[in-house]
């Protein structure tokens, strides 16, 4: 048990400025829906939990594991063809099992988390660039194998695909699945929050930070890194879950090079540094993609509709420059100023992203001869 | 205070919660105006049936590879409404800031909104979406392509209370399929647009075998899947069927596929990614083209004006339309465009008169799905309470007045149309144009029972190529110098 693992847990330490103020934005998502329209809790809110669960897993891996990973949006997808797949009865393309909802979802789940497996065992020996060619070769394969083989779905993609009666008709019951992409962000963050205090997390950050050293102290690298994979896998295939439940469809266009991107810049823009990120990233894209074309006075200076993409790189580019930690980032920095009043800060909050790999190190130097804790041989 | 991103969070939740984002009048499109200022709108009237003003928007393409027709998209639309529901277009030179002022019996009919896809399903349920629930829209015109419409077929489905009438796309699924019981389309599909040029290759050109290649996805499979059924009806055989990726680039290893021009007595090509890239591939592979052994869709019709004129004398089928022709609708409506558009951006980007792009394929198919709407409300009175089941009732037993002739709908609310065969010809400055060389009257869906929904919609292998009797195959009608000879 490391040192900030353990603070975390003690009872004084729960109540920080950062997770009191996670249980306000908490309840106010619970409660929001009562103050906004059906298409605001539908189109903006779900589809900004479910994108945020899908760029959970990027940065979870880009962050704790080092690996900017471009196949987080073909696991989301996967997981929905395979659902659509499975639950269509006819009058779709695809396999039209006909299944029953939740096991097909089960299915889905299985599957991706397997493929996800699969493929970080084949690109866990990459890093930097070459991973993420990697994973984007991955992406554009399945682009194009969902998009010829007609067999599991061809171009025009899988429509009427079924949530299980639990969710309802999407438009009949909005709530119902906006509060399910809620407890799912939740237990995404939660989980994935559990995740890199555990042993294995620590491990993933030395590997990190310097895999060289952490294979010289025992540590199987492309092992951890595979598993850290298939965890992305696992909660980006929640987030394909969500979708075929929120859109009732999906096509390859879904999982195109420019989605592909698209979680990226959700990522980035949010912060890539921090969990938090992927969900604020995503309402920032959703809410932009939505409402910037309608600001007045954008087309009068040839930013129309169609222009979508260089809206949402302008704003790109600003958040970067001003804040390469994203919009997480530029709360910190405004932290910063109201530290400087209140002078030095209080070192139970550090990020736990901080030297990680060299607090391995500093503990296993303090025992030399002993067993290393921190393994999962 | 170290973190302050949560913060964040609720501001810009509390800043994006406004509940006015659905009452919104948010689009250029209608400019922000009220509606019964510009076109003299009888507002006094009472309400039908309860319905003070009815929403529309329109579902186009901004983007993707149609979305150099945009324009021409809106400008149906626009002109429709200002020629048969009083709307006051609201910049001559751009149709998509759109038009305000239309009503039908006295009841406004408001354009809320133009959705900007990119011929993909995912956009354009998300525009569709957008359109319906966020800005309310009681009714949509739209979309412009193939995977697009099944998509929206399939939601129209789940929203039995809204009516959606197709733009311009031509996937037969879409009604042969799906069949929402609230969506119709009044152009034909890809395999109609298409019917007559497997009976001319077979009967006229005296083709006995045919090489296909095909855009792998459902428009290219719909497009070829008429020309199979006609031509193996007529007792033609198909040896080779290739299938380029959508929007492929590098056509050189499906040419290869294709049988040399001495092996086979003709070819039918439905390739959009990159038509001229594909004729490129083709010539480089086999060192020459002869024209008149060539039937391509409607893309070749695209890109007409990149060809070397050596192309003279292929051949196109259809896109529903057949400007050249000496009939009274196509200088009407001609005139309707010059009317109320001067100029416009066409496909390349550039602006160039209303008028000679009044038939545009897409233009002439949103132009008579605007018509037909107002026709259908103008049944209903402008009534769309009930549900919208009166407008749907009307709807489905129209037949509207199109450039070229009339248009009616079959039980699955799909168009029954004529169709035409058309080659490529100099005019007087020496650049290709297309001339009809026969028309097809009244081609349904069908094609005498070569399309079910329980047979299988086109794909690679469907249809099969089999003797079959197709009602009109035989029966074309030959046009001369656009006279049609019968």
């Amino acid at each position: 048990m490391t040192s900030t693992s353990t603070s975390f847990r003690s009872g004084n330490r729960l109540l920080t400025t950062q997770n009191v103020l996670i249980v306000v934005v908490l309840a106010l998502a619970i409660v929001i829906p009562v103050f906004v329209s059906d298409f605001f809790v539908s189109f903006v809110l779900t589809q900004a939990l479910l994108l945020g669960v899908a760029a959970a897993s990027l940065i979870f891996l880009a962050a704790y594991g080092g690996m900017i990973s471009l196949a987080q949006t073909l696991m989301f997808g996967v997981c929905g063809f395979v659902i659509g797949n499975a639950v269509t009865e006819g009058g779709s393309k695809g396999l039209n099992l006909g299944l029953d909802p939740w096991l097909g979802v089960l299915i889905g789940i299985v599957f991706t988390v397997i493929l996800g497996f699969v493929l970080g065992a084949i690109s866990s020996r990459s890093t930097s660039l070459y991973f993420l060619m990697i994973t984007l070769t991955f992406g554009v394969i399945g682009f194009f194998f969902f998009g010829q083989v007609t067999t599991f779905s061809g171009f025009g993609g899988i429509n009427q695909i079924v949530a299980p009666p639990f969710i309802g008709e999407p438009q009949e019951f909005i709530e119902r699945l906006y509060y399910v992409a809620l407890g799912v962000s939740v237990f995404s963050y939660v989980l994935l929050r559990y995740v890199v205090r555990t042993p294995f997390g620590l491990a993933l950050q030395g590997v990190r930070d310097d895999p060289v050293r952490m294979s010289a102290l025992g540590y199987n690298v492309a092992l951890h890194r595979t598993l850290a994979f298939t965890l992305g896998a696992f909660i980006a295939s929640l987030s394909g879950v969500l979708f075929v439940w929120w859109n009732r469809q999906i096509d390859p266009a879904t999982i195109g090079i420019g989605e592909v991107l698209a979680l990226l810049i959700i990522a980035v823009i949010g912060g890539i540094n921090r969990l938090e990120g992927a969900w604020i990233g995503a309402f920032l894209f959703v809410i932009v993609n939505n409402y910037v074309r309608d600001v007045p006075g954008l087309n009068l200076i040839g930013l129309s509709e169609a222009r979508f993409n260089t809206i949402i790189g302008i704003i790109f580019l600003v958040i970067v420059l001003v804040s390469p930690n994203g919009l997480v980032g530029i709360g910190s920095m405004i932290g910063h100023l109201f530290r400087r009043d209140r002078g030095p800060e209080d070192p139970g909050e550090s990020p736990e992203l901080v030297g990680v790999a060299s607090g391995l190190e500093e503990k296993n130097e303090q025992r030399p001869h002993g067993p290393k804790e921190e393994t999962i041989e | 205070m170290r973190y302050l991103w949560p913060l964040a969070v609720v501001a810009l939740v509390l800043a994006a919660c406004s509940p006015s984002d659905d009452s919104s009048d948010t689009t250029a499109a209608s400019g922000g105006t009220d509606t019964t200022a510009g076109g003299g709108t009888d507002t006094t009237a009472a309400p039908a049936g309860g319905t003070e003003v009815i929403n529309l928007a329109v579902l186009s393409d901004c983007e993707g590879g149609f979305g150099g027709f945009h324009a021409q998209d809106l400008a149906g639309v626009g002109a429709a409404f200002a020629e048969f529901a009083g709307a006051t277009i609201t910049d001559p030179t751009d149709p998509v800031a759109g038009f305000t002022g239309a009503s039908v019996n006295g009841i406004p009919i408001e354009l809320v909104g133009i959705g900007c896809a990119d011929d993909t399903a995912d956009r354009a349920i998300e525009e569709t979406r957008r359109l319906m629930e966020q800005l309310g829209a009681d009714m949509m015109i739209g979309p412009l392509s193939g995977d697009e419409s099944v998509a929206v077929a399939n939601y129209a489905k789940d929203h039995p209370n809204q009516t959606f009438v197709n733009g311009s796309a031509g996937a037969m699924d879409t009604t042969l399929d799906v069949q929402a019981p609230n969506f119709f389309r009044y152009n034909g599909d890809g395999a109609q647009w298409n019917a007559g040029s497997g009976d001319f290759a077979r009967n006229v050109l005296g083709w006995d075998t045919a090489a296909i290649w095909m855009d792998d996805y459902s428009f290219g499979w719909t497009s070829a899947s008429g020309f199979i059924a006609e031509f193996c009806a007529a007792g033609g055989e198909i040896v080779t069927r290739a299938f380029p990726p959508l929007n492929n680039a590098d056509y050189s290893s499906f040419a290869a596929q294709l049988p040399a021009p001495d092996e086979v007595d003709g070819y039918f090509w439905a390739v959009g990614g990159d038509p001229l890239g594909s004729v490129k591939a083709f010539q480089d592979t086999y060192g020459t083209l002869v024209p008149e052994q060539h039937i391509g869709n409607l893309f070749f019709e695209f890109i007409l004006g990149e060809f070397d004129p050596s192309m003279e004398g292929a051949y196109v089928g259809g896109f529903g339309t057949a400007a050249d022709l000496n009939l009274p609708g196509v200088e009407e409506h001609t005139a309707i465009l010059a009317k109320h558009y001067t100029e416009f951006s066409d496909p390349g980007g550039n602006l160039a008169p209303a008028g000679a792009q009044a038939h545009s394929g897409f233009l002439v198919n949103y132009f008579v799905a605007a018509k037909a709407l107002i026709q259908g409300l103008e049944q209903v009175g402008g009534d769309i309470s009930d549900d919208q089941a009166g407008l749907q009732a009307a709807l489905g037993g129209l037949t509207v007045e199109g450039p070229y002739g009339p248009v009616s709908l079959d039980d699955n609310r799909q168009a029954i149309v004529d169709s035409y065969v058309r080659q490529m010809v100099t005019d007087d400055e020496g650049n290709l144009t297309l001339a009809t060389v026969a028309i097809v009257p009244g081609v349904d869906q069908s094609f005498g029972g070569s399309f079910t929904k329980e047979g299988g919609m086109p794909s690679r292998e469907v249809p099969s190529c089999e003797v079959r009797d197709i009602s009109w195959i035989g029966n074309s009608i030959p046009v001369v110098d656009g006279e049609p000879q019968g």
